[in-house]
């Protein structure tokens, strides 16, 4: 991989006295789905929240090691965190929409980074509507309470919402666990669409949604990456007879 | 910790294991007939629809496991393999039924004796590599599967002597055009023999490799 957009050297995040990221070293590409599995607990989500450095809104939290973007350190000490977390967008295992309508969603953000006018911003949330998949389903009731949504449509408009403030890099943690098979086919075919924009990462623990969604595959045991690489050598030849034990089911 | 997967697969090992040993039978039958100007052509051709029946019925469970696990790493390879053996195993038999069926129509079967030393050692050679390949198979052991690589080049370098004896020979007689024919159809299942051993080196290593 000699081309990436982010690029993890020397990883190490501890929650108090817990060693969870241990000493990850991963380059991601751009324009591309990143799936990262591995069982419970073993640091997926803390790995992919030390990109936009969510990890630091746990006080216990502590991490060592450097993570660029576009060749800029996100740790260094010239980074605005609040401009890093607009460039790099996440998605929760739940839909998490606010109690606001549809349209103040996805006004949100572009409002809170003040990157538009009120006339800007119909057009920014129609964009990020089209680019959530969703424009077509709400244009006539913009006004309507998020929650009025189903589940797929509000996480899609989770996905709108993170879309708003353009970023780079947009993270999702589990964001089909909470949704029925249609509702996540929904989501898995706008995964494999965002990723001509934008640098999709996705935690997941369903090994199918992996194989179908991503690229390239991390697997990762007990804080460290045991395994890296295209998602079609992975899924029928692991080089690691961990990771054949754990997606043939044969783990534990 | 025994997985749903674990039987499913048992069962279908068994029957590409049966497949291989029914094939291995008519082959067997095939040659000794043919060697010896006996017609077993019924025979053999009720093996080869015997493995034509348990070719379908490998596809279906191997679909089925497909459709209810969505296998991956070993166990696709697995499953994968087996269908594309479980084909070639067919293709053992219809050839050993073939062998016998021009026998049957170009020369009268007693009288069609084929000792010559080069048929002789083709046929051995050629039994050998179907044995190997089933034992390969039963094992799963890919180092077995490869030594099927140098006998193939020694049946390849029998096939085109034999070949050549016959394009020198100026005699034209329907037990020629046989021989012809079978040694073009031994050639071939030591081809296939090869097939089975490269799906089982992707078995056990996920290495794909030609054996040709």
């Amino acid at each position: 991989m000699d081309k990436e957009k982010i690029d993890i050297r020397s990883l190490n995040v501890w929650f108090g006295k817990k060693h969870v990221i241990k000493d990850v070293n991963m380059k991601i590409r751009p324009n591309a789905v990143t799936a990262v599995m591995g069982p419970s607990g073993c640091g997926k989500t803390t790995l992919i929240k030390a990109i936009n450095r969510l990890n630091e809104l746990i006080k216990i939290s502590r991490t060592t090691g450097e993570i660029f973007i576009d060749k800029q350190n996100v740790y260094g000490k010239e980074i605005d965190v609040f401009e890093l977390r607009r460039q790099v967008g996440m998605v929760f295992q739940k839909p998490n929409p606010f109690p606001k309508s549809i349209y103040e969603n996805v006004a949100f953000g572009p409002k809170l980074h003040k990157m538009a006018n009120d006339k800007e911003l119909d057009a920014i949330v129609e964009k990020s509507l089209r680019g959530g998949a969703l424009w077509d389903e709400v244009k006539d009731r913009l006004k309507d309470d998020a929650f009025s949504l189903s589940g797929g449509q509000q996480q899609r408009l989770c996905i709108a919402r993170a879309l708003a403030v353009e970023p780079d890099i947009i993270l999702m943690d589990e964001p089909c666990s909470a949704l029925d098979p249609a509702a996540t086919a929904e989501i898995e075919t706008l995964i494999r669409e965002l990723r001509q924009r934008y640098t999709v990462i996705v935690v997941t623990h369903n090994l199918q949604q992996a194989a179908r969604i991503s690229d390239f595959t991390a697997f990762m045991y007990v804080g460290k990456l045991v395994e890296y690489g295209l998602t079609k050598n992975l899924f029928e030849k692991p080089e690691n007879e961990l990771v054949e034990q754990y997606i043939t089911g044969k783990f534990g | 910790m025994v997985r749903l997967l674990d039987s499913g697969l048992d069962q279908l090992t068994a029957m590409v294991v049966k497949s291989g040993e029914v094939a291995k039978k008519a082959v067997n039958i095939s040659f000794c007939s043919f060697m010896d100007g006996k017609d077993t052509i019924e025979t053999v051709r009720s093996l080869s629809d015997k493995i034509c029946f348990l070719t379908t019925e490998i596809e279906d469970k191997a679909f089925e496991l497909i459709v209810k696990y969505q296998p991956v790493a070993s166990d696709l390879r697995i499953i994968n393999s087996y269908m594309k053996i479980a084909y070639d195993f067919e293709r053992y038999g219809r050839y050993a039924l073939d062998i016998l069926f021009a026998q049957n129509r170009l020369a009268e079967a007693n009288k069609c004796i084929n000792s010559t030393d080069l048929m002789n050692k083709l046929i051995e050679k050629v039994y050998t590599m179907v044995s190997i390949s089933i034992e390969a198979l039963k094992e799963h052991d890919g180092e077995k599967a490869k030594t099927l690589a140098n006998i193939e080049e020694e049946v390849d370098k029998l096939y085109f002597s034999y070949l050549e004896r016959l394009a020198e020979m100026t005699e034209r007689n329907r037990t020629i055009m046989c021989n012809l024919l079978v040694v073009r159809y031994l050639e071939r299942i030591a081809d296939h023999t090869t097939y089975v051993g490269e799906a089982i080196v992707y078995v056990s290593s996920g290495e794909k490799i030609r054996l040709r």
